[in-house]
């Protein structure tokens, strides 16, 4: 597998003229050669094209950090928000707007750091938008700062002495959440990160991909290489249908599984909301 | 010249056996703790008054504690001319918790009166009861009102409608609004509830009039007709729902939260929907999501909730989204006191957040205000694609008067400007206009795309740090403020218009400058006040042209900074003289009308 850059991309882009998320007015990837965030964006193209989603119903919502610039590279309507921001505009976005498909991207400092707060409750209200979590493991625009999911021991800008914090788990955050797809993947992996975005957008209720994406900028501990001794497959006949499964193979550390980790189909918020409104329509006092 | 005494409302006459003193408005304040029913006696009184078409302000204090041994009270100012203000002290006293109510007393005015819990009429026990409390110059009429609450209802509860009955008698009201109200507040509890409490209304009612021949009697002007009542919450609430809201996000803050429940229980008629989120933080950005996607939406916060959505408030002066965001206020700073009113939440509301950043700051003065201003708001936030921060305050918004709310009708409604057919191919989603105004076309529609963001940008949108372009944007964004003001209500001026002292003040206080004006021309003092609900923009001619023709200028508000009036003299360049008041209690008249005096004394010499 070779390295995907900036020229890989946007030689892709010009391949994918019929694409109908492609990336759109003069603004073209402002990320590093070689950073992980590519592979998503690909996915997020092929998935809307899969899924046949029109742009004008794509919306992509995103919060600060590398991650953040995601909307501006998607041919759709973009809300770049605040760090930490994105879900509950785009919680905002979906109950106001239902038929619209709503994709949220955002970074591991913006997701489970900053906006941590927000993440349990859309997916707790099994809100039907798309996360895309890119981690890398550390704070990436502002040049090399530890992150939550950084791990314990990394020398960062701010942790010259290494990090005596422990990382958490996105994944496994996802599932204690409770949202009702949830899948991890590693952006080296092109094909499976175009099929897990894809089902994820496809899923209906609160779709959760957990993206190890690494910095090749900033980051010397998590690096595609590091990820590449760790991770495994999930094994051939795991049914990603068991939440306390899910948990357990999500909080495995050696090695790291890829793949769906958890689907289940529940009723959305939008759906439950719909059963209030035909309960006012037979109720005498409205 | 003597400054009015706090008594100047109340006829000073004693009722004598057998006679009616007249009284030209009433305020009766009832006195309980946790669990006397001192709400429902407000409720019950307001409603009664309301029925039989008078003017009415009902204002509650609580502690901030729900259980334990808060005290609590209601006070209900009525009359049959406009009540503007909660006045200053009351006409009568009810003490449903004896111990509670003795420092209460010191509000009574001379020729008023106490009803208190006795065992025998008249009884003055030598003890720390409120009845020995009761000085000369006030009225005191004991009631024996737990024996005969146990009477009616074979429990303690009750002593609250005893007295409601002792009140009726005492002051010559119909029974029948009274009986009336009792129905609608037990009635849909049970029939027994309902007939025990008519049983204790009717022997308070009578004990009263066994024992005691004198009482009082409201100077009715004219024929009334019923009117309806509103607090400040419901009124604001209902002007949003008839206005096309569509979206609510909010999280639970005293005194904010009623308006969330209304339009929780509201909004699902009409296809609307309201969450309730994890924090202030989310549901500024929900609000912003859902009027990015279209729909009409709003929050409510108190100033912790304002303080938290700052940040978002500022990337919807960047990004050009529209939001409505009501504060009402409270004392702070920090938690600081959540019962209490106090307007300390201007600043943040002009300037909260970073960088060069316009906003529209509105504060309502009344309850209809609430109703028409949200309206306002809601238009000025989507056609001009604007924050705009409504400040209410406690007060204003707990505060219940009666009130009649205007009907409008939907193609009055502002809508955003869309982009023409011939745009569309180029579509440039903060185009450059004369106004400020970029044309909006909204996630769904065919024509264009674009991606907002908080990052400084071209006109297409897209990121950009040239400093010709942050002008150019910095100048658009502040364009619209100047735009908008063509839409905006001209500022009222109320009072004598060629008076000299002119006041500016600022929402829910000027109730109390308008009776502190009526006070001070009592004396002979002549003013005028200027009735703004804009705070940003405003018609600054209106402003202007009254600061030309008055001598001086009298800024009073409820904040020790003065922060409105900061406002006015770094924007008109005046010198008022500032009333800084630190009230947790709604604003004093009789304090205004000292003003006046004091300034016009200074002007004369």
């Amino acid at each position: 597998m070779s390295l995907l850059t900036k020229r890989h991309v946007i030689e892709g882009l010009q391949r994918a003229k019929t694409n109908k998320a492609q990336q759109h007015r003069d603004v073209l990837p402002t990320w590093c050669p070689g950073c992980g965030h590519f592979t998503p964006l690909q996915g997020v193209y092929e998935a809307t094209e899969r899924l046949n989603i029109h742009p004008k119903n794509l919306v992509l919502v995103s919060g600060i950090g590398c991650s953040g610039r995601f909307p501006f590279f998607v041919k759709g309507f973009g809300f770049h928000s605040l760090h930490g921001r994105g879900i509950p505009v785009a919680t905002g976005i979906k109950i106001a707007r239902p038929e619209l498909t709503v994709v949220v991207a955002g970074g591991d400092g913006d997701g489970v750091g900053i906006g941590g707060g927000h993440f349990p409750h859309a997916a707790r209200n099994n809100i039907d938008i798309t996360y895309l979590l890119l981690d890398n493991s550390i704070y990436g625009l502002t040049k090399g700062q530890v992150s939550p999911t950084s791990p314990f021991g990394m020398i960062s800008a701010t942790t010259p002495y290494g990090n005596i914090g422990y990382p958490l788990n996105p994944s496994t955050l996802a599932l204690t959440y409770g949202a009702t797809f949830v899948a991890r993947v590693f952006s080296r992996d092109r094909d499976e990160c175009t099929e897990m975005v894809t089902q994820a957008i496809a899923h209906k209720g609160f779709s959760f991909v957990h993206v190890l994406s690494p910095c090749v900028e900033f980051n010397k501990f998590v690096t595609y290489g590091s990820i590449r001794e760790t991770i495994a497959p999930l094994p051939s006949d795991y049914v990603p249908d068991d939440h306390v499964h899910a948990i357990q193979y999500a909080e495995s550390a050696s090695p790291v599984y890829h793949g769906v980790l958890f689907k289940t189909a529940k009723p959305t918020y939008s759906d439950h909301m719909q059963t209030v409104f035909e309960k006012m329509k037979g109720s005498p006092t409205n | 010249m003597k400054p009015p005494s706090s008594t100047s409302l109340a006829s000073p006459s004693k009722p004598a056996g057998g006679t009616k003193a007249k009284r030209r408005d009433i305020s009766v304040r009832f006195c309980g703790i946790a669990g006397d029913g001192v709400v429902t006696c407000g409720r019950i009184l307001a409603g009664a008054c309301a029925s039989l078409g008078l003017d009415l302000m009902v204002n509650d204090i609580f502690s901030a504690e729900i259980r334990g041994k808060g005290k609590s009270t209601t006070t209900v100012r009525f009359s049959s001319r406009i009540v503007h203000s909660m006045g200053d002290g009351v006409e009568v006293l009810v003490g449903l918790a004896g111990k509670e109510s003795i420092e209460e007393i010191k509000d009574v005015r001379p020729g008023g009166c106490v009803i208190y819990g006795s065992s025998i009429p008249g009884d003055l026990p030598e003890d720390d009861s409120l009845a020995a409390h009761v000085p000369p110059n006030i009225h005191g009429f004991g009631v024996p009102l737990r024996k005969l609450a146990n009477q009616a209802t074979g429990s303690n509860q009750g002593k609250n409608i005893v007295a409601m009955g002792a009140l009726c008698y005492l002051y010559s009201l119909p029974q029948e609004a009274f009986i009336e109200q009792l129905r609608k507040n037990f009635g849909r509890k049970s029939s027994r509830a309902l007939e025990v409490n008519i049983k204790a209304f009717t022997l308070g009612f009578e004990y009263c009039k066994e024992h005691y021949p004198l009482s009082f009697e409201l100077e009715v002007l004219d024929t009334l007709e019923p009117r309806p009542l509103y607090t400040g919450n419901d009124a604001l609430a209902h002007g949003a729902l008839d206005w096309g809201l569509k979206f609510f996000a909010g999280y639970p803050i005293t005194p904010a939260t009623k308006i969330m429940e209304i339009c929780a229980k509201e909004l699902p008629k009409n296809g609307g929907w309201t969450i309730q989120v994890e924090d202030e933080i989310a549901a500024i950005s929900n609000v912003m999501g859902a009027f990015f996607a279209g729909k009409r939406a709003m929050t409510s916060t108190a100033g912790p909730g304002l303080s938290l959505m700052s940040e978002m408030i500022g990337l919807a002066v960047m990004a050009e989204i529209p939001a409505v965001i009501v504060d009402v206020q409270r004392g702070g700073p920090a938690t600081g006191m959540p019962t209490k009113v106090e307007q300390g939440d201007l600043n943040i509301a002009l300037y909260g957040g970073a960088g060069d950043c316009p906003r529209v700051v509105m504060a309502p003065s009344t309850v209809r205000e609430c109703y028409t201003g949200i309206q306002l708001a809601l238009d000025l936030a989507e056609k001009y694609q604007t924050p705009v921060i409504f400040l209410s305050d406690l007060f204003l918004g707990q505060r219940m008067v009666t009130t009649s709310i205007p009907k409008r009708v939907e193609r009055d409604r502002c809508t955003r400007k869309k982009p023409f057919p011939g745009e569309l191919g180029t579509y440039e989603r903060f185009k450059i206009t004369e106004d400020g105004v970029s044309p909006l076309l909204i996630p769904g529609e065919e024509g264009g795309f674009y991606t907002i963001t908080g990052l400084e940008h071209t006109p297409s949108g897209n990121p950009n740090f040239e400093s010709n372009v942050h002008s150019m944007m910095t100048e658009k964004r502040y364009r619209k403020m100047k735009a908008m003001c063509v839409d905006l209500p001209p500022a009222d001026v109320l009072g004598d218009k060629d008076a000299l002292i002119g006041i500016v003040t600022w929402g829910s206080t000027l109730g109390s400058v308008v009776e502190g004006m009526e006070l001070a021309r009592e004396q002979g003092v002549k003013s005028k006040v200027l009735k703004s609900i804009m705070i940003n923009p405003q018609h600054e001619d209106s402003f202007r042209e009254f600061f030309a023709s008055s001598a001086r200028i009298i800024v009073p508000e409820v904040n020790y900074e003065g922060q409105y009036a900061a406002l006015l003299k770094s924007r008109y360049g005046i010198q008022p003289v500032e009333m800084h008041i630190s009230a947790v209690d709604p604003v004093s008249p009789a304090k205004i009308a000292n003003r006046i005096i004091e300034v016009q004394d200074e002007l004369t010499h």
